[in-house]
């Protein structure tokens, strides 16, 4: 048995030896942000499938890292789930779809609507009951996003806020953990995207997506640009693109892949 | 009365601690075989994951920790080795050894994953690799499994080295017939940590084995770890929650699973050392 695994071993490590001088045909790299991660994903086995011999490798790290590795040329297409800075100019990005960011109550909230000030007031600790925004007499159970996420630096910057000025009761990472919480506690208020948000109402979890100024979190209202806060999801390059890149960025953009964006509860722009 | 007491509250710690465990395994468990399918484990995932199954992952965690155990159990015994049998005309080199390993035993695995990102995948150019990823949980394993092995070799019984002395055994023969095989317990321990750290790690080999959930045709390739998969699921994938819970039902099974094997590929070895030779 020991003699078995061992000639295993060996073998594999000839195989490894061997493939380094394999070449390598149509290969595209990809890398950034984890929320567009899973989407390209899907979208490059799809291309794979329509062009037979080509290998897209897609990786993850995050926003920066998707910028800084089509910079020094170890991606060919960088994930920003983001708009580009002033300082990235550099780069040309390419809209492929939008992720709203839609506000949270428990479903049981009689409150509907919240105006910008009334959210930067219960993020900043001044509102502290939902009385003092025409809800029934509960104190408000703030919930703030971890740093380091780009739902955070979106909603700071929306709201233009600092994240030393939010005075929360909770601080949560991803999107799953803040529908949780706030479909726990009765008087919490959260921010998540809308697409994940749609997902669990619909699957019977106690929570409720509110208007913002007015303006109604669904999907579509993103889609049609008739909600503010969103952010966009992108595919940045440093050159024009050219041959495979071209391609596969023309048809992450194409109509060939909105069933796909949809799937991943994101809106195809 | 305070003796009782005191009976009590450490019972009281320890039944803590068990349920604990017993707790997230059930939790994992019940949760897991509600998604949980033969055909999930040889299937390749749909969907980002949601459906599907999880065939390539777990062929490429395979890989990886093959690739890693095969480079830092012997490298690890060798040194080991050394430090306790060889070290000792060398003090000054020994001891700023060993303070290194211990410090390199504490650095979080994202460092690793950084400098493997930097050294195997950008500098040797081994690139987004499966290759990379088990290189790099080779080093973060290392340190551990080294200082473990260490100590077990030096609480072998002095009376051993010199009846070994006596019988005119050559050092190195000494070494390999009766120390190591004395040392087994601790070399398996060391095992199961690396093991289990290995195949738990999600931060190093997300910068170096990489996202890919493709079924790998080399080590070159990259491939998608189980773990990497199960946070990516959690974390990135609305509705991933019950594959995720699926798939580190299978994260479980699989330590316990290499845990047993690894006892036995040892236990199997020493005998031979032992008794055949």
């Amino acid at each position: 048995m020991l003699r078995i695994f061992i000639r295993l071993l060996l073998l594999m490590y000839v195989l490894a030896s061997a493939s380094v001088v394999q070449a390598s045909g149509g290969r595209l790299t990809l890398t950034g942000s984890s929320t567009i991660a899973p989407l390209i994903l899907e979208v490059a086995k799809r291309f794979e499938s329509q062009h037979p011999g080509v290998r897209i490798n897609v990786q993850t790290g995050g926003s920066s890292r998707g910028i800084n590795d089509v910079r020094l040329g170890l991606a060919d297409i960088g994930m920003v789930s983001r708009a580009l800075k002033a300082s990235e100019k550099d780069l040309s990005a390419y809209l492929i779809a939008r992720d709203g960011i839609g506000i949270i109550t428990h479903k049981n909230n009689p409150v509907r609507n919240l105006t910008g000030d009334q959210i930067v007031g219960i993020y900043s600790g001044k509102i502290r009951n939902w009385e003092e925004v025409g809800g029934s007499n509960l104190p408000i159970t703030v919930i703030n996003k971890a740093e380091g996420r780009s739902t955070l630096e979106l909603f700071l910057q929306h709201f233009s806020l600092r994240n030393s000025q939010i005075n929360a009761q909770v601080v949560i990472g991803d999107n799953q953990q803040g529908i949780k919480s706030v479909s726990a506690i009765a008087g919490a208020i959260g921010y998540v995207s809308i697409g994940t948000a749609e997902y669990e109402e619909n699957h019977g979890t106690p929570i409720k997506l509110i208007s913002m100024e007015g303006e109604i979190p669904t999907s579509e209202n993103v889609a049609k640009g008739r909600y503010q806060f969103s952010r966009q999801l992108n595919l940045v390059v440093r050159n024009t693109p050219v041959g495979l890149a071209k391609e596969f960025i023309a048809f992450a953009q194409s109509d060939a892949v909105k069933d796909i964006i949809e799937a991943q509860f994101f809106v195809a722009p | 009365m305070v003796d009782r007491l005191f009976g009590w509250l450490m019972s009281g710690c320890a039944a803590l601690v068990v349920s604990l465990l017993l707790w997230v395994l059930g939790d994992v468990l019940i949760e897991g075989v509600a998604h949980f399918s033969w055909s999930f484990l040889f299937t390749e995932p749909e969907d980002s994951g949601r459906s599907g199954g999880i065939a390539p992952i777990l062929v490429s965690t395979l890989w990886i920790l093959s690739i890693a155990l095969v480079t830092a159990l012997p490298l690890g015994l060798g040194v080991a080795v050394w430090l306790s049998e060889f070290a000792a005309g060398r003090r000054r080199f020994s001891d700023i050894a060993r303070v290194t390993l211990d410090i390199l035993a504490g650095v979080p695995s994202i460092v690793y994953g950084l400098f493997g990102n930097a050294f195997f995948s950008i500098y040797l150019g081994l690139g987004f690799s499966l290759l990379s990823g088990g290189l790099t949980l080779a080093l973060m394993i290392l340190p551990v499994f080294v200082r473990t092995c260490e100590s077990g070799l030096r609480a072998v019984n002095d009376e051993w080295r010199r009846g070994a002395l006596a019988l005119g055994m050559a050092r190195s023969a000494a070494i390999w017939h009766i120390l190591l095989p004395a040392a087994r317990p601790a070399i398996g321990a060391g095992l199961v940590l690396g093991i289990g750290r290995a195949t738990a790690e999600t931060a190093a080999l997300v910068f170096t084995s990489g996202y890919v959930d493709r079924m790998p045709e080399s080590p070159l390739d990259s491939g998608r770890a189980l773990a990497v998969h199960i946070y990516d699921l959690s974390m990135n994938v609305t509705g991933g929650d019950s594959a995720a819970y699926a798939s580190a039902l299978v994260l479980v099974v699989l330590i316990v699973l290499l845990n047993t094997l690894a006892q036995s590929l040892l236990e199997d070895w020493f005998k031979r050392r032992v008794f055949v030779s």
